[in-house]
């Protein structure tokens, strides 16, 4: 292999651009995460009955708080799929080279485990990146439907008598088969929006305050809290379990 | 006596070795893979392992070794398609079947033999990966004075020995020519910590802050996991992206 | 770089360690053009295995307080035992502080001085000393053997790695050529001039001339002689020794001088520093006895490196080692050291004897043993550092016989000679470049290069049932490692003489099993077998003639010191064609300071017999008659005479 000896140092102007890229495909990472954590709580609000999830939504569009957020995320989201997929190599060969190092580079064998193969895992954080690459790819798929469908949803009550989000459209589209296409969006936004936050940690901040242990074990306690949370809202949005939390509402009939 | 012995139980295990074999230097040779079978001794590094081979098997087979001790960085191999240096890797804590491939990345002198050399020297070249001093050096002066804090950071640092183990297990690095990896990151960041060295933070910023440098790296963190020398590489690569924030 | 059949150069460094690094700088300092022939890249030289530290009289530590280079010359020529050239001990004395400055310059990661109460470990106790304010972040020292102060400048254990590197980064910055997977294997030389190298190159196996007008030899030492019983790395196989012995001319100079570090890893071999016991550190016997307390009470575990290697011989022989399946060893203890200390100041020890003996040394014993290490011998220059007989070739670093170290070098010194070596000869080397031209008949180089490729393809060629390489060269390590090792007797080494010479005959016949075209690792070795069987010999003979003990070379029939016929220095030339090396002998130098006691060791010796007057009488004289060229300076110039006195 072989370089041109003039590659380094870059123009400034150049340094700046990369530097400006990072941020902006990690702060827009950081900011789709915490909003889906904040997503998920209010789309979890459907535990407590649909009385509960229309207030909600009621009281969102009312005072204006869900028409700009949509806007914002709908940006958001555009930007970090541009910036980010810049990483994602371009070529079919790249990507299986890739993979085959990610699945050729094992841990090291335990030593009293020495004759089984069994001990040996692909290494982990390489396929962490190989897998959020594709969860990456079924978010900008199924993603994009979704914020299409909901921002319909919250911005034309803006120009006519129609009701924004509720509960009635919303169980009644999840019940009649989107629950699949959201499974599959559940699963790689908490995936994806994990692993890139536990990602984003090591990059800038490791060793500052917690090992990279740590971090990992943050972020698969993440993960899987918020799944089960947003699996059951969904179980619930389908219509195979009632409301477990409506009893905190019965009072306010 | 210590905790090798434990595991050194030499069961008198027969190993097999599968070995890649390419001599770019013949015309009839082509990149296929040769096997070999001996005996484990108690203690045998692979060092040990592929003298034997080549001294009483073929002894046409290439590979590098010159401290045999894990500092010269010589020895850098995919074990099981792992990268690791081969003196320092004891055939206890392997399984029986052991395969040997050359690093990837670098170009390949034959066999298990790549050329690591020119790559290194060209990134020392491309950052510039010496001191940059402010004044000439004074004979008669006294040394400058650093902390002796400083002097040991650098000192982690500096321990890197080129063995090009993190270069390969990268995937990055794998398709991306040119990007740096960890190893050339940490070299950035030894100079960089190093009060000596007169660049300031903007003229570090044009170098580390590219894509070939600290904003290419996505995080794979396998450098980290390979490193045979334990460099603290990811908190290494933290540091320099704060500072590069910091000097933009 | 890639190889072209013919390369013109003004500077040829062959060898890329730390002193032919220097070198090489010095060289390009001085604005000439300069090229560096290394087996491997410069970084992976073996000065990067150094781990203790670099001797270097700066006195920044509380217990260096008072050195200076007058007190390293004196414990230099002590650890010489009288062997060394004292006006060179006095030039390196006094640059070494220079040279350790300018690595720090460069950026080399000395430890440096912490202000404030400082914990150490002085023979056997913990004392807590307070460093001064003053000296707050200038280099630090650490406690070597044989000296009087503490004087080894160190970063961590890493020393050598962290010197060589801040030098390779000169070579990068300075934009100096280099030639790694490439081995000079041939001198191009007229009888009495020399002209640059032939050189294979270890990727292709092709072979081409590099004309210089100054050539330098940096290729380290020659321990593979000993095969697997040395600290060094595989490639330190004497190659640049090799390459003067065959001029037919230059001669090798002390080679029967062959220092065995106490503290080698058994049973790998691996080297851990003098630094743990600097540090503090203890050897035990199986009984876990401080045997050195008893043999050495004054230094104990410090005494020079030959004296405690043959106490701890000794102990073996009387039955105090540590049995294992791999041969008797001893234990070397740092576990009170703390595991702090062993981390950060011994860090590249922690990692050696957790990775290759599985030991944690901050709560196991570590087993070592004697193990040969340092050749104090080598080729045979004057204070210039230029050759015997041979104008435009210069030798650095360990291959050279500049001769600071004698029969014994002391820990850390050999580091420090290195870069001190290759800044003063690296300017000589470059003045004489600057003032000459290359006016080489090119059938000399076309000779250099068809020679080089004939003896190749003789051992391409030859066929049939011939015993093989490796086994020779196993041989040829057995019997040196049992006969000329570190106690030696007569009849042993008549023996070793003996069986080398048979081997170098066989090594006529052998014959290889691999032919392919490339590098061929059987033939690169094939190649430098016949030169390391030369260096064996030489040293078996050198051994066998030197009828006395001396530092590192001790013999048990001949125990005494001998300065009445043997305060001289072996010359070994091999003629062309001759079936062995003409043996001849110099005075070691001008005498400044008087033979007497080291002040660890024997104290029995025979005396001179001639006076210190008449003996400098002769050295001019003598060593010019030997081939010794004309030095920059009168002999003795540089000496400061009886300086010495007013510190002792
Ligand atoms: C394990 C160990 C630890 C040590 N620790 C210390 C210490 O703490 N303090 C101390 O003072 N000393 C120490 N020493 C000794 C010291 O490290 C060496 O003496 C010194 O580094 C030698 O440096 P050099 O530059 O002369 O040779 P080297 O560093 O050995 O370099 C030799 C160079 O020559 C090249 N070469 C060889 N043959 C050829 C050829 N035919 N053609 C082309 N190139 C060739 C090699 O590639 C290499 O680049 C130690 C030695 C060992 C083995
Ligand atoms: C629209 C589809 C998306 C695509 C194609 C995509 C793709 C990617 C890719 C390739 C990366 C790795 C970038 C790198 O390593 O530098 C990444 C990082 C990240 N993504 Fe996404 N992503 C998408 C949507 C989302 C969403 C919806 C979220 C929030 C839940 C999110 C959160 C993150 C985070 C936090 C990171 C880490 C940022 C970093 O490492 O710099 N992504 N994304
Ligand atoms: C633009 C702002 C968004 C709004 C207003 C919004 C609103 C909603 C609503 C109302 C639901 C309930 C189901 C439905 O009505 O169809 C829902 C579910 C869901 N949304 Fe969003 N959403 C937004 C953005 C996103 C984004 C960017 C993602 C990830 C890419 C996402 C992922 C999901 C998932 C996975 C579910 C299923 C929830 C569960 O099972 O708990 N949403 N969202
Ligand atoms: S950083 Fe570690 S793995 Fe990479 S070259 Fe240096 S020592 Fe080898
Ligand atoms: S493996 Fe590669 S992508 Fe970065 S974290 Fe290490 S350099
Ligand atoms: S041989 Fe030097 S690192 Fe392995």
């Amino acid at each position: 292999m072989t370089r041109a000896a003039t590659e380094l140092p870059v123009p400034a102007s150049e340094a700046r651009r990369q530097l400006r890229y990072e941020l902006i495909s990690g702060l827009s990472g950081l900011g789709l995460a915490v909003f889906m954590w904040g997503h998920m709580l209010l789309v979890g609000s459907i535990l407590t009955g649909a009385k509960g999830f229309d207030w909600l939504a009621g009281f969102l569009e009312n005072y204006y708080i869900a028409q700009p957020t949509v806007v914002v995320i709908s940006v958001l989201f555009i930007v970090h799929a541009v910036t980010a997929s810049r990483k994602i190599p371009a070529k079919l060969e790249e990507r299986r080279r890739m993979r085959d190092i990610a699945k050729a580079l094992k841990r090291p064998a335990p030593h009293d485990v020495r004759d089984s193969d069994l001990a040996f895992q692909p290494h982990l954080e390489s396929m962490l990146w190989i897998w959020q690459v594709r969860t990456g790819l079924v978010l900008l798929v199924l993603g994009s439907f979704h914020v299409l469908l909901l921002t319909v949803d919250v911005l034309t009550p803006m120009f006519g008598e129609i009701a924004g989000i509720e509960s009635g459209s919303t169980l009644a589209r999840v019940s009649g088969g989107l629950w699949l296409p959201y499974a599959v969006l559940l699963i790689c936004v908490e995936f994806h929006a994990s692993v890139g936050l536990y990602r984003l940690a090591v990059k800038w901040g490791v060793g500052s305050t917690l090992s990279r242990s740590a971090l990992r074990r943050i972020e698969q306690v993440l993960f899987w809290a918020i799944l089960g949370f947003g699996a059951v809202t969904l179980v619930v949005m389908a219509g195979w379990l009632d409301p477990p939390l409506a009893f905190l509402l019965d009072g306010a009939q | 006596m210590g905790f090798l012995e434990e595991r050194d139980l030499t069961d008198g295990r027969r190993l097999k070795f599968e070995i890649f074999r390419f001599n770019p230097e013949d015309s009839e040779s082509a990149p296929h893979l040769d096997v070999f079978e001996i005996d484990e001794q108690p203690y045998m590094s692979l060092y040990i392992a592929l003298n034997v081979i080549r001294e009483t098997l073929d002894p046409s087979l290439m590979f590098d070794f010159a401290c045999r001790s894990a500092i010269c960085g010589s020895c850098g191999m995919l074990v099981n398609g792992r990268p690791a240096l081969g003196c320092k890797t004891l055939t206890s804590a392997l399984p029986e079947t052991i395969r040997l491939h050359p690093l990837p990345v670098f170009k390949l002198v034959g066999d298990l033999s790549v050329d690591t050399g020119v790559w290194f020297r060209e990134m020392v070249e491309n950052t510039e990966a010496w001191i940059h001093a402010q004044q000439a050096f004074d004979p008669d002066g006294q040394e400058e004075r650093m902390p002796d804090e400083v002097a040991q950071k650098i000192y982690e640092s500096d321990r890197c020995i080129e063995c090009g183990c993190c270069i390969a297990a990268c995937g990055l690095a794998n398709i991306e020519d040119g990007f740096l990896g960890a190893a050339g990151l940490n070299r950035i960041c030894r100079f960089a910590l190093d009060p000596r060295d007169s660049r300031d933070d903007s003229e570090w910023f044009e170098v580390v802050a590219t894509e070939r440098g600290v904003f290419g790296c996505i995080g794979l963190m396998a450098c980290d996991d390979v490193c045979p020398k334990e460099l603290p590489l990811l908190e290494h690569y933290a540091w320099l992206r704060r500072r590069a924030l910091r000097a933009s | 770089m890639k190889p072209d059949s013919m390369i013109a150069t003004d500077v040829l460094v062959i060898g890329g360690g730390l002193a032919g690094e220097r070198a090489a700088i010095a060289a390009a300092e001085a604005g000439l053009d300069v090229l560096i022939l290394s087996l491997v890249p410069p970084r992976r030289s073996h000065s990067c295995a150094a781990q203790g530290g670099m001797q270097a009289a700066l006195g920044n530590c509380v217990k260096a307080d008072g050195d200076s280079p007058t007190l390293h010359f004196l414990d230099t020529v002590r650890g010489s035992d009288w062997g060394a050239d004292q006006e060179v001990v006095q030039i390196f004395a006094e640059q070494a502080p220079v040279a350790v400055r300018e690595l720090a310059h460069y950026g080399t990661p000395w430890t440096r001085v912490r202000p404030g109460t400082n914990r150490y470990h002085i023979k056997g106790e913990t004392v807590e000393i307070d460093e001064r304010e003053e000296n707050a972040g200038l280099i630090m020292h650490r406690d070597f053997g044989g000296t009087a102060k503490w004087r080894a400048c160190y970063a961590g254990a890493g020393t050598g790695h962290s010197a060589l590197y801040a030098l390779d980064s000169v070579v990068a910055k300075l934009g100096i050529r280099v030639w790694d997977r490439a081995e000079a294997v041939a001198l191009i030389h007229d009888g009495s001039r020399c002209h640059g190298a032939a050189v294979r190159c270890l990727r292709t196996g092709s072979h081409s001339a590099v004309l210089a007008k100054s050539t330098v030899i940096a290729t380290g030492g020659y321990g593979r002689v000993y095969g697997q019983y040395t600290t060094n790395a595989t490639i330190n196989e004497g190659g640049g020794a090799a390459i003067a012995l065959a001029t037919g001319v230059v001669p090798l100079a002390n080679m029967e001088a062959v220092q065995f570090h106490p503290t080698a890893l058994s049973p790998s071999g691996i080297l851990v520093t003098e630094g743990c016991r600097g540090d503090g550190g203890y050897l035990l016997d199986k009984n876990l006895d401080r045997f050195m307390v008893d043999a050495e009470p004054e230094k104990q575990e410090l005494a020079s490196r030959d004296v405690v290697s043959r106490h701890m011989m000794r102990c073996i022989r009387d039955g105090r080692g540590v049995d294992s399946e791999f041969g008797p060893h001893l234990w070397l203890d740092i576990r009170h050291l703390g595991i702090e200390h062993l981390t950060t100041k011994l860090r590249e020890v922690w990692d050696i004897c957790r990775d290759f003996v599985g030991v944690d040394p901050s709560k196991e014993l570590v087993p070592v043993r004697p193990t040969q290490h340092y050749s104090m011998g080598g080729i045979r220059v004057n204070k210039d550092g230029e050759a015997y007989n041979m104008a435009g070739l210069f030798a650095v670093g360990e291959a050279g016989c500049w001769d600071m170290h004698g029969f014994n070098r002391l820990g850390g010194n050999s580091l420090a000679e290195t870069i001190v070596t290759g800044m003063v000869i690296g300017r000589c080397a470059a003045e004489r470049a600057a003032g000459s031209s290359i006016d080489v008949p090119t059938s000399l180089a076309f000779d250099a290069i068809a020679a080089a490729e004939s003896r190749a393809n003789a051992w391409l060629s030859r066929d049939g049932a011939g015993p093989s390489v490796f086994d020779i060269r196993d041989r040829m390590a057995e019997t040196m490692i049992a006969k000329v090792g570190i106690f030696r007797t007569g009849s042993e080494l008549t023996e070793a003489v003996e069986t080398l010479r048979q081997l170098l005959g066989e090594c006529g016949e052998a014959v290889l099993q691999s032919r392919g075209p490339g590098m061929n690792p059987e033939l690169s070795f094939a190649i430098r077998l016949e030169g390391m069987l030369k260096l064996a010999l030489v040293t078996a003979m050198g051994a066998a003639a030197r009828t006395e003990s001396r530092g590192a070379h001790y013999r048990t029939d001949f125990p005494m010191r001998n300065d009445a016929e043997w305060l001289n220095r072996t010359l070994a030339r091999w003629p062309d064609g001759a079936a062995e090396p003409i043996l001849e002998y110099e005075p070691v130098g001008l005498i400044d300071l008087p033979p007497g006691h080291r002040g660890y060791g024997a104290d029995e010796r025979v005396e001179m017999r001639r006076s210190v007057e008449v003996y400098n009488g002769s050295v001019d004289t003598e060593q010019t008659r030997l081939g010794r060229l004309p030095p920059g300076g009168p002999t003795g110039s540089q000496l400061k005479w009886g300086s010495w006195r007013n510190v002792t």
